[in-house]
């Protein structure tokens, strides 16, 4: 175990580098996810077929294609037909839209979650449209949705992974995997590897916990 | 929506059908290449030696490249494992009278390989070096390569390892490049990938400026794609060795003598010929070099 310690201290930088780019990473991507996602779940709940379509394109085609095939299309495919799109554009874009799908996806079965009975009752209550939205479904479909995202939050963070083998990224799992070649202390350099994983999913899943509490029906 | 629920029933039996069918259907077909012409046993070993075990045995597994030409990779056509490392490794087997079955081994799992006895024998353009030394005993050195840079023809910014600097330099994750780039070129970006196929791409699309490892693994990328260049003076030297796992004495001693008659017989000369000389034009002799003075060579 000593030695294991020795092995942290003695590349620290290094471990430390990675954990920050994969930081920066899951990030990057979850903002993309987030801001994609909301605006391909408004185009599934919207009033014009066409619109609903057009999202239901975006989620099958994003969903449907492993996050490797991905990443090998938004880099070596791009660069290849002569657009020079960088490591990090590549890997941001792949992780986010694919992430995107799943949260749209979240979304828009939270929205479904509130029953048509409701909206009625607010809209002959003399509530409007937008009200009705921002009082009664939105809060109740927030509520639903938490969990899900969590879960998909936290799947992004290990998909993260993926990202740094195939463009090349020095993320964290990189680092420990040079660590690990250069010392030959697999065991030790994978474990602090996970222990980096570890701290991102645990902060995640306490942000998640707070949110559900906060939005919790109080009984 | 309450009529197409059956469908969706219909479609979430199907997918459920899929998954459970494709995870039976594990099957396994490794080891390309294996049926190679298997001669009576030459020797007899004593029992309880890594010999007389994989003799029991019939077979010996084998850890080499899959994608560097031409030491080891898959032909497209016959979907064989071809090359220099191969042949070494078939001579090896057919001394000890025994099956050769060739197993993937990438520079960042070869050596964890060797330890936990997935392969019995690794022969993957693998560095003799000091550090690995400890971890696993070498054979011999069967054959010498040189550290280069690759480059784009159409580049002409990169003439050599100075001008590395600020540049986007690919090599491969656990081999010796990573350390030599950190010494010969430390402003160079370095980017690590698994597998020199990957490299090749890189260089290919752009996406890195350069690549650096062994002379004759970068002759084979040229071989595949003659846009591309050697530049500069070679940056080491790099012999190679079969890796053994560590403490197996009795069986570096027989690895030893069967690479030992290798190079006596004129086989290595006819093998470098196949895989190297075709393409260089150039003749080479086996390399003479002891192990002593390749691990002294890399400290």
């Amino acid at each position: 175990m000593s030695s294991w310690i020795e092995l942290l201290t003695e590349n620290f930088d290094a471990l430390a580098s990675g954990f920050w780019v994969t930081c920066r990473l899951v990030v990057g991507s979850f903002l993309l996810a987030a801001i994609v996602g909301t605006f391909v779940a408004a185009l599934r709940v919207a009033p014009s077929k066409w619109l609903q379509r057009a999202g239901g394109v975006y989620v099958e085609t994003f969903r449907n294609i492993p996050l490797l095939v991905l990443l090998f299309i938004a880099y070596f495919g791009l660069r290849r037909a002569g657009l020079p799109i960088n490591t990090w554009t590549a890997g941001i874009s792949a992780l986010g839209l694919y992430t995107a799908a799943y949260v749209a996806e979240v979304l828009r079965s939270g929205v479904f979650a509130v029953s048509r009975g409701q909206i009625e009752a607010a809209l002959s209550l003399g509530f409007d449209q937008r009200e009705t939205l921002r009082r009664i479904v939105l809060p109740q479909a927030m509520r639903t949705v938490i969990s899900p995202l969590g879960s998909i939050t936290i799947a992004m963070i290990k998909n993260s992974v993926i990202v740094g083998g195939a463009v090349a990224i020095n993320d964290l799992l990189k680092e420990s995997r040079i660590i690990a070649s250069r010392t030959f202390e697999t065991e030790a350099a994978f474990f602090w590897a996970a222990v980096g994983y570890l701290l991102l999913t645990v902060a995640a899943t306490l942000a998640i916990r707070r949110l559900e509490h906060r939005y919790a029906i109080r009984r | 929506m309450q009529g197409t629920t059956w469908r969706w029933i219909a479609i979430l039996a199907l997918a459920l059908g899929v998954l459970v069918a494709s995870g039976c259907g594990d099957d396994d077909d490794e080891g390309g290449g294996s049926a190679a012409t298997t001669t009576a046993p030459a020797q007899e070993f004593a029992a309880g030696t890594t010999m007389a075990r994989l003799q029991e045995a019939g077979e010996i597994t084998i850890g080499v490249k899959y994608d560097v030409p031409p030491f080891g990779f898959k032909n497209p056509r016959s979907n064989a494992i071809e090359g220099f490392d191969i042949d070494i490794g078939k001579a090896i087997a057919a001394d000890l009278g025994v099956r050769p079955k060739f197993i993937e081994a990438i520079s960042d799992n070869r050596i964890p390989f060797l330890k936990d006895g997935t392969a019995d024998l690794i022969l993957s353009t693998m560095t003799i070096n000091a550090e690995r030394d400890e971890e696993i005993d070498f054979s011999e050195p069967y054959f010498i390569a040189r550290g280069r840079i690759l480059v784009k023809k159409t580049n002409n910014e990169i003439n050599g390892v100075d001008d590395l600097a600020g540049k986007e330099v690919c090599t491969v994750l656990g081999s010796t490049y990573e350390e030599t780039l950190k010494k010969q070129a430390p402003r160079a970006e370095r980017r690590l990938v698994d597998t020199y196929s990957e490299c090749l791409e890189l260089v290919q699309n752009g996406a890195v400026d350069a690549e650096s490892t062994d002379d004759v693994i970068l002759t084979g990328h040229i071989i595949q794609d003659d846009s591309l260049k050697l530049v500069g003076e070679p940056l080491t030297t790099e012999p190679y060795g079969a890796g053994i796992k560590d403490g197996d004495k009795e069986f570096k001693e027989f690895v030893d003598g069967s690479i030992q008659k290798f190079k006596d017989d004129g086989r290595w000369a006819r093998t470098y010929q196949k895989w190297i000389g075709r393409y260089t034009g150039e003749d080479q002799e086996p390399p003479t070099m002891t192990l002593q003075e390749a691990i002294d060579l890399s400290k």
